[in-house]
């Protein structure tokens, strides 16, 4: 026999029979009907060592050849397939270890700009450590969940571009989104593991709080984090600060007018405060002032009549003051704060604007504003996400509580693209609603992911605690050019297509399920998923994961138009209805899945990503350059009109509007606006009352928003600097710099 | 004779950075530096183009205005 072998790296080893004996083995045992005894398994890898010493054969593949002609010249026809088969098999693995060696050369060689991998997601920066690191994690998941857990079907149909499994990286791992409640989680404190935190008592503790409990969250989870009533959560940090800074100015006062020492003031201050049993609040400050006055007794009432004037007064000012600062620093932090191994910012959403509390509205009026501010120089913030819930009655119309809130927000959204608003009155919306309780008014993910509706408890059909299990999309186009413009055709591809997903979402919803509390210290071991509080950290989690949504999601509706009856819905009514017919349809089978199984399967607008490209080249290398279909570098964005395709804001409104209905596991629809259009408010304010109107579920306004880091100019910034005068790359004199800075005092400074 | 105060001194001092200053004033910045434009995709801001996919960066080329 011979001495050693040559490996396909090139490099000698050792020659060892056992391993051919085990292969043959191996390859014998997975057929019946030619069971070998442990002589012939002996005779065999004889025959095959001396066919190889006679040779002078020694490579790896050589001896593999001379394994199967040895089985096959002895009659072991079945075992000789079985060894083929297994040396396809491990061939094709090698193959796609090659290729994923291939792609950790580009993560680690390749800068971002040049590949198209590093920029898969624009808010991750793939050209840092972390950044590249994640991808290597990433990729070598990916490989992974291919080849060993997905069923087949399922994870071709994704290689191929059939279905997208979103997040496929974190398969074997966690779920997508949660939606907070931090009033809960701030009441007695939390942990985040390494250390416990004591329940905030200050405007700028809830803040700062809050960012902490957002990126604890992300780090457990794939998608994004939301905040589904911020202005509610926050109000109880405005009414602690507000109650210390009125207990303060009122010392003071008894300090000074009183002639009391410290301590003595304090303690009184603390005596005749006490006597009441609720401490004040900015929205009834007359009347506390009213009892402390009557509960004061005679000799003290003039000192406590000056000392609460006072007090109502600072107490108002600087609590306003601590809240904008407090909103600025989240804003500020929301936008630095690092999670998933520092590559990204924790991808934070805020819905707000229902909270008609004098405290509620103090939050939003000054998240408003330092959101108006920028960042510190100017920049726009791109997270949190801002979300504003508009609502009748609430903030909608003249009169209502909050409605001087919707017109700031209309205001800051048409300078810095940010909040988007949602629509509680939408009919969807509005039947879970209930006037008050925040746990009924809908969130949205940032994305646009909407979780409400709950089969598998009716009782709880509430937005905190719960978010999305996994999503999967259809490739809309696909089914559309197989379909060959025959319509019963289409339906039967897509109905084939559905079906696949639901087995891939229910299989991935059986791995989730088995994973226990301790995988999740925060998100399950912190009590953020709903219930999750009464179960112990060896608990598995599949009972109350099933609060949560698996969702199946399409891209590209309106190229699917284009090939079944040549316009897409922009273009003709008929498209439109048989655009409309197509999502009810995928909506009906999420209903009917969702009775079947008692689980929550919705339908969502998927937030195209990396998936628009994707799904676009495979079709354009299979079915070539279509007008229309594939002629371009992607497909358009779940149920909207194209980009491309001139249309009226409002006639675009009107058509997307009853997609939102049939979109219950989320849905967002956008206008854009140029610049000058979009400063005129009662433009953009007619924009999103058509929306709220027409029954839009979420929607948003877009404008073009340029900066000059240079001059620190922010608008739109065509040829040249509208302030500087500089084109892009060029320099200006220091000198104009500065007289521009006696006029825009926060004009960046480059020395 | 009078000892040189430290406030002169100071006060030199400034002249001289200021004199350093004057002659920067003919220098140029910014150069090189590009303008920041921040867009919305799938419902987030990203802060810089440069940061888009291919696919994304085609798209927003192609967006047209709604008035």
């Amino acid at each position: 026999m011979p001495a050693d072998i040559i490996k396909r790296d090139g490099t000698l080893a050792p020659f060892d029979s056992v391993k051919i004996l085990n292969a043959i083995s191996k390859a014998n045992k997975a057929v019946v009907g030619e069971e070998m005894s442990p002589t012939d398994l002996l005779y065999l890898t004889e025959k095959v060592s001396k066919a190889l010493e006679e040779r002078g054969l020694k490579h790896v593949e050589e001896i593999q050849d001379v394994v199967e002609e040895i089985l096959i010249r002895f009659d072991y026809a079945k075992t000789a397939k079985a060894y083929i088969l297994y040396r396809a098999e491990h061939t094709k693995i090698r193959n796609a270890e090659s290729y994923l060696m291939d792609i950790y050369k580009k993560l680690t060689y390749a800068p971002a700009i040049k590949e198209d991998i590093k920029r898969e997601n624009a808010n991750i920066d793939g050209d840092t450590a972390m950044g590249t690191m994640l991808k290597y994690g990433s990729e070598g998941s990916k490989f992974f969940i291919d080849n060993y857990i997905l069923p087949k079907d399922a994870s071709a149909a994704h290689l191929n571009g059939d279905i997208h499994i979103h997040d496929k990286d974190f398969y074997m791992l966690t779920e997508t989104c949660c939606q907070i409640d931090l009033i809960p989680l701030f009441k007695d404190g939390f942990s985040t593991g390494h250390g416990y935190l004591r329940e905030p008592n200050s405007i700028e503790s809830y803040s700062a709080l809050a960012c902490i409990a957002i990126q604890a969250n992300q780090n457990e989870m794939h998608g994004g984090q939301s905040v589904p009533h911020f202005d509610y959560a926050m109000a109880g940090g405005v009414i602690k600060t507000y109650r210390k800074e009125y207990a303060r100015a009122f010392t003071s006062v008894l300090r000074i007018a009183g002639g009391m020492e410290k301590s003595e003031a304090a303690a009184r201050a603390r005596a005749i405060m006490g006597s009441l049993a609720e401490g004040p609040r900015m929205g009834s400050i007359d009347a506390y002032g009213k009892s402390l006055w009557q509960a004061a007794p005679e000799e003290w009432r003039p000192l406590v009549t000056k000392a609460h004037a006072y007090a109502a007064e600072e107490a108002l000012y600087y609590t306003d003051r601590r809240t904008y600062q407090a909103m600025e620093a989240l804003i500020h932090n929301l936008n630095t704060m690092h999670s998933r191994a520092g590559a990204q910012v924790p991808f934070s959403s805020l819905n707000y604007g229902t909270d008609v509390s004098a405290e509620g509205q103090m939050v939003v009026k000054n998240l408003l504003q330092a959101t108006k501010a920028g960042l510190g120089n100017g920049e726009t913030s791109i997270f949190p996400v801002q979300i504003f819930k508009v609502k009748s009655g609430v903030n909608y119309n003249p009169g209502d509580p909050n409605y001087d809130l919707f017109k700031m927000a209309m205001e800051v959204s048409a300078l810095r693209l940010f909040p988007n608003f949602s629509f509680m009155d939408a009919p969807f919306n509005v039947q879970y609603y209930r006037e008050g309780d925040y746990n009924t008014e809908v969130a949205y993910m940032g994305c646009r992911t909407r979780v409400m509706g709950n089969i598998h408890d009716p009782s709880r059909e509430v937005t905190c605690g719960r978010g999305n299990l996994s999503f999967t999309s259809i490739n809309l186009p696909r089914l559309g050019l197989e379909a060959h413009n025959d319509l019963s055709r289409f339906f039967a591809l897509l109905d084939e297509r559905i079906d696949l997903v639901f087995r891939q979402l229910l299989h991935r919803f059986k791995i989730q399920s088995a994973k226990k509390v301790r995988n999740y210290p925060f998100l399950m071991g912190e009590g953020i998923w709903i219930d999750s509080r009464k179960l112990k950290l060896d608990d598995t989690i599949g009972e109350v994961l099933k609060h949560g949504t698996l969702t199946l999601g399409f891209i590209g509706l309106a190229e699917t138009l284009k090939a079944l009856v040549g316009k897409h819905h922009g273009e003709s009514a008929e498209a439109q209805n048989l655009g409309l017919d197509i999502v009810r349809h995928m909506r009906q089978r999420c209903d009917e899945k969702s009775s079947e199984t008692g689980l929550n399967f919705s339908l969502i607008a998927t937030p195209a990503e990396s998936l628009s490209g994707r799904f676009l080249a495979l079709d354009k290398a299979r079915y070539g350059s279509i007008p229309g279909i594939t002629d371009r570098e992607y497909y358009t964005n779940s149920f909207h009109v194209p980009v491309y395709y001139p249309i009226k804001a409002f006639k675009k409104i009107q058509l997307e509007a009853p997609y939102h209905a049939l979109t219950n596991g989320g849905h967002i629809s956008y206008v854009e606006l140029d610049g000058d259009t979009c400063k005129n408010l009662e433009a953009f304010e007619s924009i999103i009352r058509y929306m709220h109107d027409q029954g839009v579920g979420y929607g948003s306004v877009n404008h073009p928003l340029d900066r000059d880091p240079v001059c620190g100019y922010v608008g739109v910034i065509n040829g040249r600097c509208p302030r500087c005068g500089r084109r892009e790359g060029e320099g200006i004199p220091v000198e104009k710099l500065e007289k521009l800075r006696r006029q825009y005092p926060n004009t960046p400074r480059w020395d | 004779m009078l000892m040189k105060s430290r406030l002169f001194e100071e006060i030199e001092e400034s002249k001289e950075r200021k004199g350093t200053k004057d002659d920067k004033k003919s220098e140029l910045v910014g150069q090189g530096v590009g303008f920041e434009r921040t867009r919305r995709i799938t419902g987030y801001l990203v802060g810089t183009l440069d940061r888009f996919n291919n696919a994304k960066r085609a798209e927003e080329r192609e967006r047209v205005k709604h008035v």
